[in-house]
């Protein structure tokens, strides 16, 4: 009996099992990471059903299935095939245990085969379904069960029905027809044993686990001395030791919680002068460790799409992955805007910079994050600075170009999906497109140096995301009778199957771990898209404005009208900010937008806009909405003029004050953006949401770090006037006392009802 | 009913955006769903494309929909570049979702650097009549405030709209003041410049 416990092969078995397979191409399967998929690929852009190109189907289609029909029992439809197979010695039975066919004729070269598949059933039916009607294991279907159940069932809830199914048995095999019955027994125990095995996490639940427990209990009572016995012992002895130093990675997304251990060295890297091998590298060491620990099944829609809060930790994993990418997007954007002062050629070089290091992530084939810094060049901050591109070479234009057009959206992405699968377990990167003169290149450069290196490959999980919500929205999760409906869930397969793959091909990585990079990575200033707009207009105006002003006016919005007058070429984000905090009809006062948080965005909400113009008229800060403008085009919005002589924020360090925070002498902070019309309570709400903390602004204090004596900020002070510019901007956020916290029980006047009150 | 046409026919893309949950998915394979009723394939290449007859013209619909990405925030503004009109999807049991609206339009609007753009506002799950916590009342507000129409749609079954809302925004894109198409023409001019 073959047990799948590589599970790397589990979407040919059931591509095959659904379409065209012959048991050679199994034989022959080598399911080493080194292995092209092209192996098992022939003739990918075949014609499916509907006549349309698919560019994921990795097996051969041949007319040698016919459907036969459906076939129903109680509680189960099975979809019927006859399949024409080479005819091969029963000996080697590898799953096609379905065969009804015993001829030991030597010459017979093919012959005709019965298969059924489970097509829906009840829950019991698809438990009962692991093994086959001759009482063999159905490794396909075993596969596919074990990722997707917990779609519709529950660990507690199938471990309860296979057992019951297995002491049905025993009492059945008591009164005769044993033979059959203990094949179906041992099948179960199979079954169970590939369940513990590749899914220890359905079975580990703290404290007491449960499950394990009670599947102890079942051992004692049938299957004493067994294997399965002491693999459970085992299981619930490791999970005890476990208990009392345990961590989950899931807490926290891993580059919140890093640590700085190392040194001073990261202070040496400083874009654009840095390794940009290096960095890909480490930017895919962080990458494959959280591509390892993906939960495939959290990907399903009826995970992850249909999340609610109360189960949103079911899909931890996924969500740590998505908080990488886009840490290393902002990582991108914040790196080439936050030096307002830089001339556009040496801004060019921060861009070119990412251009390598993205070059570098097409070589080790991490898709996750060479998408992540081709978003964050094309994101509108970056995107718009024609100046600064201007200043790109050509040749690095074209780079860029080629690496973007990979995750061109054409076609339903066809790109990316056709890299994937030529590319997803291949050595090394190699495919380019006929026009990809400087990928051709680079491709070649690296043939020459690093032939015998191999990589993995980390895909853009986003579209597997995407095709996972789709199935489940397009498919019903049960049939019209009633019944689970299992032919979702092998489709869904089809794309877990893929993760799964590429997940055993990453083990090919081998990459260092430098601290230092680490301890960079978390030092880079994070923009909101909000910030990052504001910086990269003060870098290049907007050439938008008059237009701007001029159709608003003209379509006469009301209550807005002064807002609208009063805004230049931003005032599609003043008006953005301003209104995603009040209700649509609320008068709009400067005082109620400062304090109303913002639901998008991770700091000040509204007052940034303000300040550009307070800029150049600060006595009016906070007062925008009255303030009549300067003529569209004056300089209003090139706020780089007055720059130099006072920005218009400051960035602040805040670090927060806890037992915890200092691990080796380094502190950890958070950068936040300070602009001029920040006010105590707004400061302190970015600070927590840079730091991750909850609850309400009033209940900490936030103090400036002067060499001699904390300034305390008094409750509702506007920050940017009250800090002490002659020393470094390093602030401590700390919890107020708890009788301090009762005395602000009365909230500042104007506070935003989205507020949770303390 | 007419068959399309041979000859080259216009290509629109369309952009669907709106927060995770609200239906996104659900409006765009109820669209589709047509060509996909036995064996639904994500993958395939033209999954999302169609020929679609409006007032008597024929084009093509490309849709994106990026359901199931919505959390990967850093890469929206780069799919929205790509749009020629947009569905602006929130749903009517779900506050957030419609407050969310603001923030797409502003996004949209910032990335085309321009002060209109064909959009559309989509209420979805109007079926849902006892869940309800947005009123048609605050969605045309809303659709007013951002100066871009309003229409209701359901993709439970028999769906409400769903046709009506892709063709809308087809009409929408078709109407956009002659004005707009030669400047976004000199923009593209403009930019290419830049690049090459």
């Amino acid at each position: 009996m073959l047990l799948p416990t590589d599970y790397s092969s589990a979407p040919f078995q059931d591509k095959c099992a659904k379409d065209d397979w012959e048991i050679e191409n199994n034989a022959k399967r080598d399911l080493s990471p080194s292995n092209k998929f092209r192996f098992y690929v022939c003739g990918s852009s075949n014609s499916n059903k509907n006549g349309k190109k698919s560019s994921t189907k990795w097996y051969v289609k041949q007319p040698t299935w016919r459907l036969w029909g459906e076939e129903r029992s109680e509680g189960a439809v099975y979809t019927v095939y006859l399949k024409k197979v080479r005819y091969h010695r029963p000996t080697r039975n590898i799953s096609t245990s379905n065969s009804d066919s015993d001829d030991e004729i030597s010459h017979l070269e093919w012959e005709t085969v019965r298969v059924r598949f489970v097509k829906a059933g009840t829950l019991k039916k698809l438990v009962e379904a692991l093994a086959t009607d001759d009482g063999e294991l159905e490794t396909t279907y075993i596969n596919v069960f074990l990722a997707t159940y917990r779609s519709f069932s529950n660990p507690k809830e199938v471990l309860k029905i296979l057992l019951q199914r297995y002491e049905e048995l025993s009492e059945a095999s008591c009164n005769g027809h044993s033979n059959k019955h203990e094949q179906h027994k041992k099948t179960l125990v199979s079954a169970l044993h590939v369940w513990l095995d590749s899914y220890p996490e359905d079975f580990k639940e703290s404290p007491d686990h449960p499950a394990l427990e009670q599947l102890l209990k079942f051992c004692e009572e049938h299957l004493i001395a067994t294997e399965l016995e002491a693999k459970v012992r085992h299981r619930i002895e490791k999970y005890k030791r476990e208990q009392s130093s345990d961590s989950l990675f899931n807490q926290t997304p891993a580059f919140v919680i890093r640590a700085a251990a190392g040194g001073t060295g990261w202070k040496n890297y400083k874009l654009p002068c840095v390794p940009v091998r290096h960095f890909a590298e480490q930017l895919t060491r962080m990458d494959v460790a959280l591509f390892k620990k993906l939960v495939p099944h959290q990907c399903l829609g009826a995970v992850w799409s249909r999340r609610d809060k109360s189960r949103s930790h079911e899909a931890a994993t996924v969500l740590a992955t998505i908080n990488q990418f886009n840490a290393v997007s902002f990582r991108v954007i914040s790196s080439v805007l936050v030096d307002v002062t830089l001339n556009p050629s040496k801004r060019a070089q921060i861009i070119v910079c990412w251009i390598d290091i993205a070059q570098e992530l097409r070589v080790l084939k991490n898709f996750s994050s060479l998408k992540a810094i081709i978003s964050g060049l094309q994101s509108n901050p970056i995107y718009r600075l024609q100046k600064t591109w201007l200043s790109v070479s050509k040749e690095k234009i074209e780079l860029f170009e080629e690496l973007a057009r990979i995750f061109s959206e054409d076609n339903n992405q066809w790109t990316q999906r056709e890299l994937l699968m030529r590319e997803g377990t291949a050595k090394f990167a190699d495919t380019v497109g006929e026009n990809d003169k400087q990928l051709q290149k680079v491709f070649q450069r690296q043939h020459n140096h690093v032939a015998n290196i191999s990589f993995g490959t980390i895909p853009y999980l986003g579209t597997f995301l995407t095709d996972l919500t789709m199935i489940d929205t397009a498919i019903p999760d049960i049939t019209q009778d009633g019944l689970i409906n299992f032919d979702k869930k092998r489709k869904e397969f089809e794309v877990l199957a893929q993760i799964k793959l590429l997940q055993g091909a990453a083990n090919a990585y081998q990459l260092p771990e430098d601290p230092d990079f680490d301890t960079w990575f978390d030092s880079i200033l994070v923009l909101d898209d909000r910030d990052a707009y504001l910086l990269s207009c003060q870098i290049e105006p907007s050439s938008n404005t008059s237009g701007v002003n001029k159709t608003r006016n003209k379509k006469g919005m009301g209550h807005k009208k002064n807002d609208s007058v009063a805004s230049t070429s931003s005032s599609n984000s003043s008006q953005f900010y301003y209104e995603i905090d009040s209700t649509p009809s609320s008068p709009h006062n400067s005082i109620d937008r400062k304090l109303s948080p913002s639901r998008m965005s991770n700091s000040s909400s509204c007052s940034s806009l303000p300040s550009l113009d307070a800029s150049l008229n600060s006595s009016h800060s906070g007062s925008a909405n009255n303030k009549l403008l300067p003529p569209p085009n004056s300089g209003t919005l090139s706020p780089s003029n007055s720059q130099k002589s006072s920005p218009d924020f400051y960035i602040i360090k805040v670090t927060y004050e806890t037992d915890c925070t200092e691990t080796d002498g380094v502190v950890l902070y958070k950068s936040i953006m300070l602009s001029n019309n920040d006010r105590t309570p707004q400061v302190i709400r970015n600070a927590m949401m840079k730091l991750g903390l909850e609850g309400s602004p009033d209940n900490y204090s936030l103090a400036q770090v002067l060499p001699d004596r904390e300034l305390v900020l008094p409750q509702n002070a506007n920050v940017y006037y009250a800090v002490n510019t002659a020393f470094n901007l390093n602030f401590i956020l700390r919890p107020k006392p708890a009788e301090e916290k009762q005395n602000n029980g009365k909230t500042p006047k104007g506070r935003s009802k989205h507020m949770p009150l303390a | 009913m007419t068959r399309p046409p041979n000859e080259n026919l216009p290509t629109i893309k369309l952009v669907v955006v709106g927060d995770g949950g609200v239906g996104k998915s659900a409006i765009t394979i109820q669209f589709f769903q047509k060509l996909f009723v036995t064996d639904y394939d994500p993958t395939i290449e033209d999954s999302y494309l169609q020929h679609v007859e409006v007032d008597g013209q024929w084009c093509i619909l490309d849709v994106l929909d990026t359901a199931g990405q919505e959390e990967f925030s850093a890469m929206r503004e780069q799919y929205m570049r790509k749009g020629d009109g947009f569905l602006l999807v929130y749903s009517v049991t779900d506050k957030n979702s419609y407050e969310n609206i603001v923030h797409f339009h502003t996004q949209i609007l910032r990335v085309k650097d321009r002060d209109t753009y064909p959009m559309l506002l989509v209420a979805n799950k109007v079926d849902l009549v006892h869940l309800r916590k947005v009123t048609e009342e605050q969605g045309r507000e809303l659709a007013n405030k951002l100066g871009i129409p309003y229409i209701e749609t359901s993709a439970k079954d028999p769906p409400l709209n769903i046709d009506a809302c892709f063709h809308e925004v087809v009409r929408i894109i078709r109407n956009q003041p002659q004005i707009d198409e030669k400047k976004k023409r000199k923009k593209l001019q403009k930019f290419k410049c830049v690049l090459i």
